[in-house]
């Protein structure tokens, strides 16, 4: 049970507390709800570009990690294609330091055009390092526009191509951060061993003055259904042949979100996963594979993927994946297998919610998600899944016309 | 209104209570450790063995760790993480070049019967053929998918110019994952598993029961004396570079061999290692990333072995800047050495590092594991209230002193790759 407190300052500002006696030190954890999906097509990348220039400086604040790090602290940041969230962890006796750098970049930032062009680079380098110069490493850039026709999920949080991140400019910049980060569109979690009177007191000092807004409408292009397998071949430089399967799955508020999060682990999670068993350590056809889910807020996907052994086909690999997939659609999942995964499931979030920092991000992600409180009820959704909900997921799930194909052809490999 | 420009007032780090785990002599060189000091449910074990990848036929250190639950002549492999997996249990091993870990994780209520799965497991395993052919063959195509990555060939041609003429300059080719053979695993398993246990890690409120239970379960595994390793190993000096003709970026390695925390200079030397390269706000990150932009991330880092240790710089950046970045570095080393660290500069990383050691004394995790990282050189928690002392004392003479005798620039291994 993690227990918190909630609040709204008059500006729009959603405020949680999480109170822990245990620990000396403090987290400021701030989650804005705007990320890659919020993009228009022609300037992807940008939210994660925006995150770097998050720590260029604010209106009153020349550096931010400066005076972080001064207090004791130090700070990050990721963006998904649903969030961008930002956190600093320090020691709880200098927590104003924390609030006054968080609120200042909250009221404005610096846009100095230095750090525009500076950020540009790194960002570009860091497109580089993970998707240009790594083997596979371009697989989402691919699979992202083969499973997605009109959803902005169709692009990577990094970007579709680089020329975008090259063509951002400072009008951008600043557009963005005026339909985007102000205090209706945050939400922010402070953790650590406060008195609630005095998380009010330093909140509404610091924040409270930020000018309010009306938070962004947003609408998004839906994905129509998929009415059509899809497939496409990469012919890369790479050692071995490698395959992405996605299916489209259900939404993050729904219970078939947690249906299909089940069903993933069953195939793919752990040594004792059916695929695992089956593609691998029987039929002997992978060297490794893995199913799991890609956590979207909107619909997302279901992926299981894997690299073939040497001297098989894809063909090979496709019959034995799909007859796996049909089982799961056949027969009801034995009660065993099911305490298995819940077992796996429990154990993992107990480590998880371990952390302070952990703690402080989910909170904030569940009160996106409507419900705070949802925290503390998720694993009530995980108990109440029955084999019966499995195979009717399963069943809709696992078709053909559900299905992206991307192979990763090595061309060693003829 | 408030004044934003001001900043808030601070407060320094004083004091930090650094607990010890409860220990319990399993032989006159093996002892348990415990921290029962868990407010949930969790728990976690750790089992230390000589089985690091300086011993034996090259390759057959990891190959024997990645083997360990393979099966028995009871049991398959797939058997034995269902039965894991049915109680929740997660199990991890990992081999360094000194010693192999195996963490075992689970809710408390099934952590025994979780270890008593993995000790039966472990010691009657009998390394099935067919297991060892699919370890080898997934062994294979990693090496081939880590070839293709710029990281790996410096890292791994890093290491073999960093310990030159020693046994931890080994790295495996192709070629020697089909000269491994059964009899050398089993024989491998059998010194240094079955007799190799050098210590136990217990966090969790598990009870003493429990863990008079687990020194039942692993304690005949104890080895029998403490092994000796290589001290007085040289770097290579000098620059390598590895061509890799479809690389849009080049990694950068850059180190020597230095030492570990037994040394009078390592806490004096790590605030140094901080000002460089080991933080966001370090000399390297702000000149090659936030003034340059040449990479997404420059780091440096202190290594330790368990008779001596080495200094690293990692970096990976666009293939035009190589040049650029290395001349970049070599100048900001020329600055340590001949320029005193600004005042305020030297402050922000004191307060910066007290914040950091705060930070992993917090939670029986972190606290065990501050433990651990001195426990090998027979020192205890004192070692952080020194280091607490190191860094209230620094001086920006000490930290150029320092740069002067560990930084020059002709006693580097320098490798690049891209």
């Amino acid at each position: 049970m993690i227990k918190f407190e909630r609040f709204t300052l008059p500006n729009g500002l959603t405020v949680l507390f999480h109170k822990d006696v245990t620990t000396p030190l403090a987290v400021v954890n701030t989650l804005y709800d705007v990320g890659a999906r919020d993009e228009s097509e022609e300037k992807t990348g940008f939210a994660h570009l925006f995150e770097h220039l998050m720590f260029g400086g604010s209106v009153n604040i020349p550096d931010f990690d400066a005076p972080l790090q001064l207090s004791g602290g130090e700070s990050n940041a990721f963006t998904s294609n649903d969030i961008t969230n930002y956190y600093n962890v320090l020691p709880a006796v200098n927590i104003d330091t924390a609030l006054w750098l968080e609120s200042d970049r909250m009221l404005s930032l610096a846009f100095t055009p230095k750090s525009l062009e500076v950020q540009r680079n790194v960002v570009i380098e860091e497109f580089k390092q993970r998707y240009l110069n790594q083997p596979y490493g371009d697989v989402w850039l691919e699979l992202r526009p083969l499973a997605f026709h009109t959803h902005p999920y169709k692009w990577c949080t990094i970007g579709k191509e680089i020329s975008h991140i090259e063509e951002a400019t400072m009008e951008d910049v600043k557009a963005f951060f005026g339909v985007h980060y102000h205090p209706a569109n945050a939400i922010l979690c402070i953790a650590g061993n406060f008195e609630l009177e005095e998380i009010r007191d330093k909140v509404s000092k610091w924040f409270g003055d930020i000018p309010e807004k009306l938070k962004p409408a947003r609408i998004l292009t839906a994905e129509p259904e998929q009415t059509e397998f899809r497939e496409k071949i990469l012919e890369r430089n790479v050692p071995t042949d490698a395959f992405y399967y996605a299916f489209k799955m259900a939404e993050r508020r729904s219970d078939g979100y947690y249906i299909a999060d089940v069903l993933s682990d069953c195939l793919g999670r752990d040594k004792s996963s059916r695929l695992y068993i089956a593609l691998k350590k029987e039929q002997k056809l992978v060297s490794e594979i893995g199913a799991y889910i890609s956590g979207d807020l909107d619909n997302g996907l279901l992926i299981i993927s894997g690299k073939l052994n040497p001297g098989v086909t894809f063909d090979m690999l496709d019959n034995a994946l799909w007859e796996a997939l049909d089982e799961l659609k056949k027969s009801p999942m034995k009660e065993s297998e099911l305490n298995r995964l819940m077992i796996k499931i429990r154990t993992a979030r107990e480590f998880q919610e371990q952390g302070l920092l952990n703690r402080a991000m989910n909170l904030c992600y569940f009160e996106l998600l409507g419900d705070v409180n949802g925290i503390n009820e998720e694993h009530l959704i995980y108990q109440a899944i029955q084999p019966e909900h499995l195979q009717e997921t399963a069943i809709h799930l696992f078709r053909k016309e559900n299905c992206s194909l991307l192979k990763v052809k090595s061309l060693s490999n003829d | 209104m408030i004044n934003r420009a001001i900043a808030p007032e601070l407060q320094t780090i004083k004091h930090i209570d650094f607990l010890k785990p409860k220990i319990f002599d399993i032989s006159p060189n093996v002892h348990l450790y415990w921290n029962a000091d868990v407010p949930n449910d969790t728990s976690r074990v750790d089992l230390y063995f000589d089985a690091g990848t300086i011993l034996g036929t090259i390759g057959v250190a990891s190959f024997v760790n990645g083997l360990l639950l393979s099966g028995t002549k009871t049991h398959t492999s797939i058997e034995i993480n269902e039965s894991i997996d049915a109680l929740g249990g997660f199990f991890e091993s990992g081999v360094s070049n000194e010693n192999a870990v195996i963490s075992v994780y689970a809710l408390k209520e099934n952590m025994m019967p979780v270890l008593r799965i993995i000790r039966d497991a472990i010691h009657g395993a009998s390394f099935p053929e067919h297991e060892v052919d699919e370890l080898l063959n997934d062994r294979k195509q990693k090496f081939l998918v880590n070839m293709e990555k710029v990281s790996f060939l410096a890292q791994r041609a890093f290491q073999q110019r960093l310990f030159s003429e020693s046994i931890y300059g080994r790295v495996s080719d192709l070629k020697d994952f089909d000269s491994i053979s059964r009899s050398e695993i089993v024989a491998f398993h059998d010194e240094y598993y079955l007799n190799g246990l050098s210590k136990m890690v217990v966090v969790g409120d598990l009870g003493q029961d429990a863990v008079d239970h687990i020194i039942d379960l692993f304690g005949d595994w104890s080895h029998a004396h403490q092994p000796t390793f290589e001290k007085n190993i040289h770097n290579l000096r000098g620059t390598a570079h590895i061509v890799k003709d479809d690389a849009v970026q080049s990694a950068i390695r850059v180190g020597r061999m230095l030492f570990n925390k037994t040394h009078p200079d390592y806490l004096d030397f790590n605030i140094l290692n901080t000002i460089l390269g080991d933080y966001f706000g370090s000399r390297l990150m702000s000149n090659i990333r936030e003034d340059k932009g040449y990479t997404y991330g420059i780091g440096t880092m202190m290594a330790e072995l368990h008779a001596s240790g080495y200094f690293l710089i990692a970096t990976e950046v666009g293939k035009d800047v190589r040049e650029a970045t290395l001349a970049e570095i070599q100048k900001e080393i020329d600055i340590l050495q001949n320029e005193l660290v600004p005042e305020d500069e030297l402050e922000l990383v004191k307060n910066y590092l007290l914040g950091q050691l705060l930070k992993s004394a917090d939670g029986p995790y972190s606290m065990t594991d501050l433990y651990l990282s001195v426990e090998p050189y027979n020192m205890d928690m004192d070692f952080y209230n020194k280091a607490i002392e190191s860094i209230n004392n620094i001086t920006a003479e000490r930290i150029q002193e320092l740069a002067k005798k560990y930084l020059n620039w002709d006693d580097m291994t320098i490798v690049s790759a891209g």
